[in-house]
């Protein structure tokens, strides 16, 4: 786990925290509630939000099933981590997860263009679902799994040897 | 029409099994590092490396790259079982369900996790019957004496028979570059053992990877 608060605990042996430090505590604490209740929408509508979407792709997008089965499937999970990272406040937990896993999965695929498509129709459904505060919350981390999806240089490709 | 609740039917989206901070876990109380099914992992310090090749050259002389490469064989015999084991059980169904590609890539996270460095496959050559394995930053030749030879046994063996358990046939596995012998990462290329005879004359004569594979690929 790579908390961002860890840092804080990290130290008892050198000081203890001094005000900014423990000002950065009580911001976090105090933006919990929200965080919870923006976690609990994205769980509890899980499916609601990515049907439309996978709808769309399969329709409008003129898409074949497999390929949209498997963008809806990394559209799951990045929302899934995504909605962790949020919770934590660490953006760095989406990268740490996903990092040498979604990439070279979304490159083996070859999804990444449905993906792009995924992640417009997201946004879309995000923004009715949640206030433009609450987009905010979610918002950092699903643009670093956004970008590290879809930056693949430094993987090997598997798609040849499938 | 996708369904997305069927995608969903136990609630699991299998991911990245192997992620460095899930995997290491410990039973700290009773000095254990162990991964995430509880098995025991182990922390092996570099002069205990250092003092294995150094033993093994003392007493054996040129034999033990044979010994390690048998060591390293064993070794990836238990590796792929416990492999493919922790695998089924993650994604809850038979191996041959898997695709190539979460197999290959939770291969490589692996090795990274268990810090061995990274090793990547490379299929330049698959069409002609070999298949290349790269390992960048091995700990295992970094601390191998270093000289004229590759020094890869261990890392020889257990790719061997990782890739001859894994496709069902008699491969054999050759070395061709090596940081023992000052060059950037270990090169390993796997194939029938007839087509790859030639390999340690030329490796022996100074012959770089890419060379070695031109060769290879000629000879037909």
């Amino acid at each position: 786990m790579t908390f961002k608060l860890d840092t804080l605990f990290d130290e008892p042996d050198k000081h203890y925290l001094d005000a900014n430090d423990l000002s950065t505590l009580s911001q976090y604490v105090s933006s919990i509630p929200e965080r919870m209740a923006v976690y609990r929408t994205l769980r509890d509508q899980e499916v609601a939000v990515m049907q439309p979407i996978a709808d769309a792709l399969q329709q409008q997008g003129g898409h074949a099933e497999a390929l949209v089965e498997r963008s809806v499937r990394n559209g799951l999970m990045v929302l899934r981590y995504a909605a962790m990272a949020m919770l934590l406040d660490d953006d760095a937990f989406v990268e740490d997860r996903l990092q040498g896993w979604l990439p070279e999965m979304v490159k083996a695929y070859e999804t990444q263009a449905i993906d792009q498509q995924l992640f417009q129709l997201l946004n879309r459904q995000l923004s009715k679902l949640f206030s433009p505060a609450q987009v905010n919350l979610i918002k950092p981390s699903l643009e670093k799994a956004q970008s590290l999806m879809l930056d693949t240089r430094e993987t090997v490709t598997l798609a040849g040897l499938l | 029409m996708v369904s997305v609740a069927d995608l969903l039917t136990d609630g699991r989206l299998p991911g990245n099994y192997f992620a460095q901070d899930l995997y290491v876990r410990g039973s700290t109380e009773l000095g254990l590092l162990e991964n995430r099914r509880g098995d025991r992992l182990l922390a092996i310090p570099n002069p205990l490396l250092q003092a294995i090749y150094s033993g093994l050259d003392k007493e054996t002389g040129q034999a033990s790259h044979l010994v390690l490469y048998n060591c390293g064989r064993w070794w990836g015999k238990n590796f792929y079982a416990r492999f493919c084991e922790e695998l089924a059980d993650y994604y809850k169904q038979p191996l041959a369900n898997l695709s190539m590609a979460e197999f290959l890539q939770s291969f490589q996270q692996c090795w990274k996790t268990h810090g061995w460095g990274q090793i990547h496959l490379d299929i330049t050559y698959r069409d002609r019957g070999f298949l290349g394995v790269e390992i960048w930053h091995s700990p295992f030749t970094a601390a191998a004496p270093q000289g004229q030879k590759p020094a890869g046994d261990l890392e020889r063996g257990i790719v061997e028979i990782f890739f001859t358990q894994l496709t069902g046939r008699e491969l054999r596995c050759a070395q061709t570059s090596c940081t023992a012998k000052s060059d950037d990462c270990n090169r390993f290329i796997l194939g029938l053992e007839k087509r790859l005879a030639p390999v340690d004359a030329m490796v022996a004569s100074g012959q770089a990877h890419q060379a070695i594979m031109q060769t290879l690929v000629q000879q037909g």
